[in-house]
């Protein structure tokens, strides 16, 4: 566990730059306010913490796409995740717990609350037809999600050449078809989206010079 | 329910998938068994789960509610936050492999993955979801709005919770 604690490496490992200071307090209160305000669900929440951390400096917009497609490999809830990986990168274990109690503490009493009162409501018309409403707006955030993650790469992509951001559109369609028509598990498609796309990426040279 | 058998099931849930659902069948399949949850309360907190702030998995916390009261709910949330403690292992792996290329290109097509992925589970939401051009046209203007980022998520959902209500009320 020794490099856990070896602050002199950036956990997501994403670039060496220094991290704006984020007191402990800031970074619950960032949290807290997500997971207060964050109604409808994940797509909301993964947008505000988006936000959040560009807006703050904390990540970059290529780092957050990195670092969410990362953490897919391990267990359980994927924005827990990524605010445990953004306390520890901010401020180790200290922050890793001040910002996933910020975000679940809030949400989950909420849950809890409205768990109560939605048993007694669940009929009531009105409740039903603004559900209709809300449910396609939750569709329409996901998929400025996925646009606000998918074009820093292949704006990288289109840079280094022509060839090269083929493959990546290639890649990315082929995991939408293969879970959407194939029904093959999310694991899966990911790691087969990885291995493709290092095994292209190895045949398709870079326009660009190589980073030392 | 004995508290400690309640949150090994869930703890054992989250640490067996990942993603907000991937807990569901683990659990619908020991709640169910043991007779202590029934089908309406799955679909309560799940229903529940989509509304309510904070990511998609918060549904078990509803759940926990359903089957523990205050406590149950209490106990599902420790389950639900202690296993995504892992990523941070798997970050600090990858932090001493990241050097070779054929890492990084590999864990630029988990990007590339993930945008597909989301892409098609939001046509498969919106098969189930969306009924009407209506709906659609409201998906396309939360899409647009979001996109704007002028406009915050909470009064898009808002606007569009009004919008249902005064079309199909």
């Amino acid at each position: 566990m020794q490099h856990l604690s070896d602050r002199s490496a950036p956990l997501t490992s994403i670039t060496e730059r220094i991290r704006p200071h984020a007191g402990l307090l800031e970074l619950f209160a960032a949290y807290f306010w997500i997971g207060i305000q964050s109604f409808g669900g994940g797509s909301a929440t993964l947008f505000l913490i988006r936000q959040a951390c560009i807006t703050r400096g904390w990540l970059d917009e290529v780092e957050f796409t990195r670092a969410w497609a990362l953490i897919q490999i391990a267990p359980g809830i994927n924005l827990i995740k990524i605010t445990a990986l953004v306390g520890y990168e901010l401020r180790g274990w200290p922050g890793v717990v001040a910002a996933v109690a910020g975000l679940v503490l809030p949400s989950g009493c909420v849950t809890a609350l409205m768990t109560a009162g939605f048993s007694a409501v669940r009929d009531v018309p009105a409740a039903r037809a603004a559900m209709r409403g809300v449910l396609p707006a939750t569709i329409g955030i996901s998929v400025a999600i996925a646009a606000q993650m998918g074009l820093p790469v292949l704006r990288l992509a289109r840079r280094e050449s022509n060839r090269r951001l083929a493959a990546h559109v290639l890649v990315l369609v082929g995991a939408a078809l293969l879970l959407a028509v194939a029904g093959l598990s999310p694991a899966l498609v990911l790691l087969a989206a990885g291995a493709v796309t290092a095994a292209l990426l190895a045949v398709l040279p870079s326009a660009l010079r190589r980073e030392p | 329910m004995n508290p400690i058998t309640f949150f090994w099931l869930f703890l054992k849930a989250s640490l067996l998938s990942t993603g907000g659902f991937g807990n569901l069948p683990y659990l619908h399949q020991d709640l169910i068994g043991l007779g202590r949850a029934t089908e309406a309360d799955f679909l309560t907190a799940i229903a529940v789960g989509q509304l309510s702030p904070g990511p998609n998995g918060v549904w078990s916390i509803s759940l926990g509610y359903l089957t523990l009261g205050w406590l149950g709910a209490a106990l599902a949330m420790l389950a639900l936050s202690l296993p995504p403690l892992l990523a941070l292992g798997v970050a600090a792996v990858y932090n001493r492999v990241e050097r070779w290329q054929g890492v990084q290109d590999f864990v630029r097509g988990l990007s590339l993955g993930v945008v597909g992925l989301t892409l098609a589970i939001a046509y498969a939401l919106a098969r189930s979801s969306i009924a009407d051009w209506r709906g659609l046209a409201i998906a396309l203007g939360a899409l647009a709005l979001a996109i704007s980022k002028h406009v915050p998520v909470v009064a898009i959902l808002g606007l569009a919770g009004l919008m249902g209500w005064i079309i199909y009320r």
